[in-house]
């Protein structure tokens, strides 16, 4: 009971000092986390068991950890390394490629290719947030095409809020679509031992139909604001898509790490390589390719790796004192075994919570609840993890604070003095939520209940 | 001739304490520009975006459980109003010009330039409240009111972005009581200081 108290302490201590903001979020979670190590398991189990458990250091070594060789066992909690090593290879990857000049060369090349007329820069533009979001993170990709918008939209003479609104929402659709496209998802993956094939044949569908819904909301949305600018400028010098290009040899290599990257994902269950594996594999070609190496380590985002690692303990004190287990109970409790209802709690809870709270710790407490659930009623796990995913990642669209995205594209809009309150951006990111969570409930009813 | 020094002027103040007046007749004196929430105005002809969405951000601190932060980028509209400010605050020192500044944390984010001056302008509640009622042609208890929101806003918003707590008069070069010799005689008295300054 001790512990079990002293576990919840700790977590919701954790998540309102996350909120707060007074200290770095990786500096709360590991302080969090020595706190469970040292009272949780310490003070009140005595059980050095729990942390070896929950440090889960062993599991690297194992051969399953980097190949995975016949059926594929689900991970036993704890520090989930296998999505460390994934996030910290892509965040690698990401660096080299930015350094490169690929991210605006690919931008300009698409404005270009719609001749710069702001409606189809509009469409491309969401349709390329989601597709890259599908396999970058989607900070990323909001960084990149929210400085391309603002900067087409000074040349064109039109307004960059509504365009970067509609990216900022169809970067998180996207990162919903792939095992590897948004943080909950590798939790999400790596915990119940899902593929990349796994998500982009669920979530993925789902991910696609509510993109074309999205597309269409988005245009009747903004058109006329969109409509009403741009239409008198005169003819000016447009950028080369080129001269995004810092170096040829560097970009043509990160394209090639890149693609490479997305063969490797998408074929992952049949290679047997593991997220761990080609996370590792891509950090190491980018480095021995990249010019600037340093710059490439020191680009790399340490505090989220940190940050991962002490959420995973403490969500790891949850699990090892069953408190995620009686948090299943209630949720059966209250469904009565009714899997319609199961899936509906467990997709709209997640979207609410998400909306307001940090997606990342909600998924990483939120997956060994859906195990207890899956394994109490006899349920396929996978029906409940595509629920999982889908809520955290698009829950988190509603409110500018819901995702990492949101505040990153506000903020570079921000910059430029195109300031978005919470009435502008909920406005129109609400209704497209929720098309979203009506699809994805509808669609998980129909397809596996 | 040699090259005119720079002067900026940071000055503080708290609500119906007539800082504003005296800022203001502190440029005039100077014959430099005069910054205070016309700075708004300037940011957003600059960037070509209209100065009402900006307005009812400024000097105000950010909302907690309604703001996030990730990697340094924030979704307040307040910090990032705050933060543009200070960015134009700061080109214009490094740029060489002077000016005089009220509020926005000033005496803070500009404290590395040699030809800084901050001040802090005070007064007593008895003479700000008069100052309030005439302003604003409003009864003692609204002027009090107004006195008590606005300094409270004041200070949220400076010890929010700044070290340095509001009014502590350890943060500024000079500290001054403007209901001791007038707002007028203030007047006087902070030009002297500020010629004295430049002198050195």
């Amino acid at each position: 009971m001790a512990a079990q108290i002293a576990a919840v302490t700790i977590f919701l201590v954790m998540f309102l000092l996350i909120i707060m903001e007074k200290f770095e979020r990786h500096i709360i979670t590991l302080g969090c986390a020595a706190l469970t190590l040292i009272l949780v398991f310490g003070v009140c189990m005595h059980s050095t068991s729990a942390v070896t458990e929950t440090l889960n250091l062993a599991g690297i070594f194992t051969k399953n950890f980097w190949i995975v060789s016949g059926e594929a066992s689900e991970s036993t909690g704890g520090i989930n390394w296998a999505t460390i090593i994934f996030v910290a290879g892509m965040m690698i990857m990401v660096e080299g490629m930015a350094a490169a000049g690929f991210f605006r060369w690919l931008c300009m090349s698409i404005a270009k290719a719609v001749k710069y007329q702001v409606i189809p820069i509009f469409i491309t533009f969401m349709i390329m947030s989601a597709v890259l979001a599908m396999f970058i993170d989607s900070i990323t990709v909001i960084l990149f095409l929210a400085a391309v918008t603002l900067e087409l939209s000074q040349l064109l003479e039109f307004d960059p809020v509504p365009m970067v609104l509609a990216e900022i929402f169809c970067a998180n659709l996207g990162g919903s679509a792939t095992m590897c496209g948004d943080p909950p998802n590798i939790i999400v993956g790596t915990s119940l031992q899902l593929t990349f094939a796994d998500f982009i044949t669920n979530t993925g569908v789902l991910a696609g139909i509510s993109l074309i819904l999205v597309v269409i909301y988005y245009y009747f949305c903004f058109r006329k604001e969109l409509s009403a600018t741009g239409q008198h400028t005169t003819v000016k010098e447009y950028p080369d898509p080129k001269s995004a290009i810092k170096d040829k040899k560097s970009f043509v290599v990160s394209t090639v790490i890149f693609l490479a990257a997305v063969v490797l994902l998408v074929t992952h269950a049949q290679t047997g390589l593991t997220v761990a594996t080609i996370g590792l594999g891509i950090a190491v070609v980018t480095l021995l390719t990249s010019k600037n190496k340093m710059d490439v380590i020191k680009g790399v985002d340490y505090k989220t790796l940190l940050f991962f690692i002490g959420l995973f303990v403490v969500v790891g004190g949850l699990e090892q004192t069953h408190i995620l287990e009686l948090i299943a109970g209630v949720i059966e409790k209250i469904s009565g075994g009714n899997l319609y209802i199961m899936v509906a709690i467990i997709i709209w809870i997640s979207a609410i919570a998400s909306a307001f709270v940090d997606n990342i710790p909600f998924a990483a407490t939120m997956v060994p609840v859906i195990q207890s659930l899956a394994a109490l009623n006899g349920i396929d796990i996978s029906t409940l993890a595509w629920g999982l995913s889908m809520g955290t990642d698009i829950g988190g669209s509603a409110t500018p604070i819901g995702a990492s995205a949101n505040v990153v594209g506000m903020s570079v809009v921000a910059k430029e003095g195109h300031i978005i309150g919470w009435g502008r951006y909920c406005k129109s990111a609400v209704p497209a939520t929720i098309i979203v969570m009506v699809v994805a409930t509808v669609g998980i009813w129909l397809r596996y209940c | 001739m040699g090259e005119k020094k720079q002067l900026i002027i940071s000055l503080g103040r708290e609500y119906g304490s007539g800082g504003h007046v005296i800022a203001e007749a502190l440029a005039k004196r100077f014959e430099i520009p005069f910054y205070d929430y016309h700075l708004i105005g300037e940011i957003a002809a600059g960037k070509k975006v209209d100065v009402k969405t900006l307005e009812r951000f400024d000097e105000l601190p950010k909302i907690p459980f309604f703001s996030r932060t990730v990697n340094g980028f924030s979704n307040s509209p307040q910090e990032n109003l705050a933060n543009m400010q200070f960015d134009y605050l700061r080109k214009k020192a490094a740029s060489g010009e002077s000016f005089v500044i009220v509020g926005r944390c000033s005496e803070d984010i500009l404290k590395e330039y040699e030809g800084l001056i901050s001040i802090f302008v005070l007064g007593d509640m008895e003479e700000k409240i008069k100052r309030i009622m005439d302003r604003e042609d409003v009864d003692r208890l609204k002027a009090e009111e107004s006195i008590a929101y606005h300094d409270r806003k004041r200070k949220t918003y400076h010890n929010h972005f700044c070290r340095g707590k509001w009014g502590d008069s350890r943060n500024y070069d000079l500290s001054i009581n403007s209901s001791k010799l007038g707002i007028d005689k203030t007047i006087d008295m902070l030009e002297d200081y500020i010629r004295r300054r430049m002198e050195e």
